[in-house]
């Protein structure tokens, strides 16, 4: 049986202003595990994901990935870890196949395989055809599409995905699907968020719902119906998490370094 | 896995990777920047239009102030064709802050500090950028000013020095619009930097020498670090290697780049936090 590969104990996240957007939650995810991690708006999910990917500096708790405790080993975590962001953070003035270059070699990755990584993944999305375009002039999709590939680029043991497929038409969603479906067959450990809850009851094989900072309830999907005695996952969220009440709160205090500047700077 | 001291063995090999992949970092990141430089490629002309244009005009409608007594013998075109350099330079230097907005509103900086890479190459290679600019327009400004007639008395040694001047000054002030990049996450706030270039450009022996200004004018001019950089590429163009004004303007530049460099990392840590 696949061991845990992600370890997360009493992790706490309290922003200045004394708000609280992590509230000391528990849990795991195996090796191998297509995780779902939901909630609505302002629940704690992204500062969640931000401080499994040290964006964020936890207050309190641990985490563990591939049994490193993140905050001492940020530079091994990295190693293991893709994260593709709500933000795509596509560079404009340059092609795809530049940007998987410069990013293999920020891993410290040899040409060969670099080279090697960028021919495969760029067949896995499907964008060979357009790999020495600039990437501004890519549709959302391919960006999307484009974004996950360069979060593989060095390999990585688990992948971090919010909400991948935010703002894509229904082809382009069925394109991206498909793609995780090929990862996690191939062994890879996939952490989604997602406010889509047909994609997460079609690709997770374990979820957990977050709401205002603590963790509501886990499972299957199927598990997850039947205990709260529902048709579909949508039905599951719905009876599960209340209103959005602290949403604003949180989001007035940056849930990552960098957030400020998606409102236009600081306030 | 536990940091190695140094007096264990593998100290050394851990050492010697750490300067590799700090110098990889630094190289890569460079190559990424400078490339921002010419894309797109009409962004190279607007930095040049200011400094060509006040050179044209200055240099042709204000040719008789060279003639009022008190005035150096040289030719008001001389006079002003450091100020010509150091305008493109002065204009340009402050995209680096912009483009840092454009790199954490598009989410690409963030990108960048989940990798394993040394936080400090990022700064460096924005610097870097901004030196190899701050070279581009250097050298294309002086083929311009050579063809109008300019003479540049210390020959090729003197426009050495007047790069290396330049370079220090241009990362220095790039520093300036960074710091503000960092702090506030804002382009249009970033952007409005750029009403700093006029003062501190024009609150100099810029147009005229100093025994020719108002007194009150010529004690700002001696405030304004601008003066001492302007002072010895003037030197340098008119004068020869005589005198302080060259060892100014190192100081100069070298006191503004170390200060705002460390605000720079300062803020930089900040904004990690």
């Amino acid at each position: 049986m696949a061991g845990n590969i992600i370890e997360v104990k009493n992790l706490v996240k309290t922003y200045p202003g004394d708000v609280k957007a992590v509230r000391g939650i528990n849990f795991n995810v195996k090796e191998g595990e297509f995780f779902g991690f939901l909630g609505p708006n302002g629940a704690g999910k992204t500062t969640t994901i931000n401080m499994l990917v040290n964006l964020v500096k936890k207050t309190s708790g641990t985490v563990k990935i591939d049994g490193l405790e993140i905050s001492d080993n940020p530079d091994e975590i990295y190693k293991k870890v893709g994260f593709a962001m709500q933000e795509v953070g596509l560079d404009e003035v340059a092609t795809a196949r530049e940007m998987m270059q410069l990013h293999g070699r920020l891993y410290h990755m040899p040409k060969a395989e670099i080279d090697a990584q960028i021919a495969k993944l760029l067949k896995l999305v499907e964008l060979e055809k357009v790999a020495d375009k600039f990437t501004s002039t890519y549709s959302g999709g391919m960006r999307r599409r484009f974004d996950l590939a360069l979060s593989l680029i060095h390999k990585p043991k688990v992948l971090f995905l919010d909400e991948p497929t935010q703002g894509l038409d229904p082809h382009a969603r069925q394109l991206i699907w498909g793609h995780l479906r090929e990862l996690n067959k191939q062994g890879m450990t996939i952490f989604l968020t997602t406010h889509f809850m047909d994609e997460a009851e079609e690709l997770c094989d374990r979820i957990e719902i977050m709401d205002k900072g603590v963790i509501v309830t886990e499972g299957s999907p199927a598990e997850l119906m039947k205990k709260h005695n529902a048709k579909n996952m949508e039905e599951v969220f719905l009876k599960t998490t209340g209103s959005t009440i602290g949403e604003e709160e949180v989001n007035a205090n940056a849930p990552d370094p960098f957030s400020r500047a998606r409102s236009g700077g600081r306030r | 896995m536990p940091p190695i001291r140094s007096h264990e063995p593998g100290a050394e090999v851990a050492v010697k990777t750490m300067a590799n992949t700090f110098f990889s970092d630094w190289y890569y990141l460079s190559i990424r920047n400078i490339k921002l430089i010419w894309r797109p490629l009409l962004a190279l002309l607007p930095p040049f239009f200011m400094p060509i244009f006040f050179f044209a005009v200055n240099s042709l409608s204000l040719s008789a102030l060279a003639k009022v007594p008190g005035f150096p013998d040289v030719s008001y075109k001389d006079f002003i064709a450091p100020v010509a350099m150091f305008t493109a330079i002065f204009f340009s230097a402050g995209n680096a802050g912009i483009e840092m907005v454009q790199d954490i509103q598009s989410g690409y900086f963030k990108k960048l500090i989940i990798m394993p890479i040394n936080r400090l190459a990022i700064i460096l290679a924005k610097l870097t950028e901004v030196a190899v600019q701050a070279l581009g327009q250097g050298l294309v400004m002086l083929i311009l000013l050579l063809i109008w007639g300019v003479h540049f008395k210390t020959g090729f040694l003197g426009v050495l020095t007047i790069f290396a001047i330049l370079v220090l000054f241009a990362m220095a002030w790039s520093c300036i619009s960074m710091i503000f990049a960092l702090r506030t996450q804002n382009a249009r706030l970033v952007q409005s930097m750029f009403i700093l270039v006029f003062p501190l450009l024009y609150l100099t022996t810029s147009q005229a020498p100093k025994a020719l200004l108002p007194h009150t004018f010529g004690v700002i001019t001696g405030y304004n670090p601008v003066t001492y950089i302007i002072e010895g590429i003037r030197a340098l163009v008119i004068t020869g290697w005589g005198g302080h004004a060259v060892g100014y303007a190192f100081l100069a530049a070298g006191s503004m780049f170390v200060v705002l460099v460390t605000i720079v990392l300062l803020s930089f840590r900040k904004a990690l936090k």
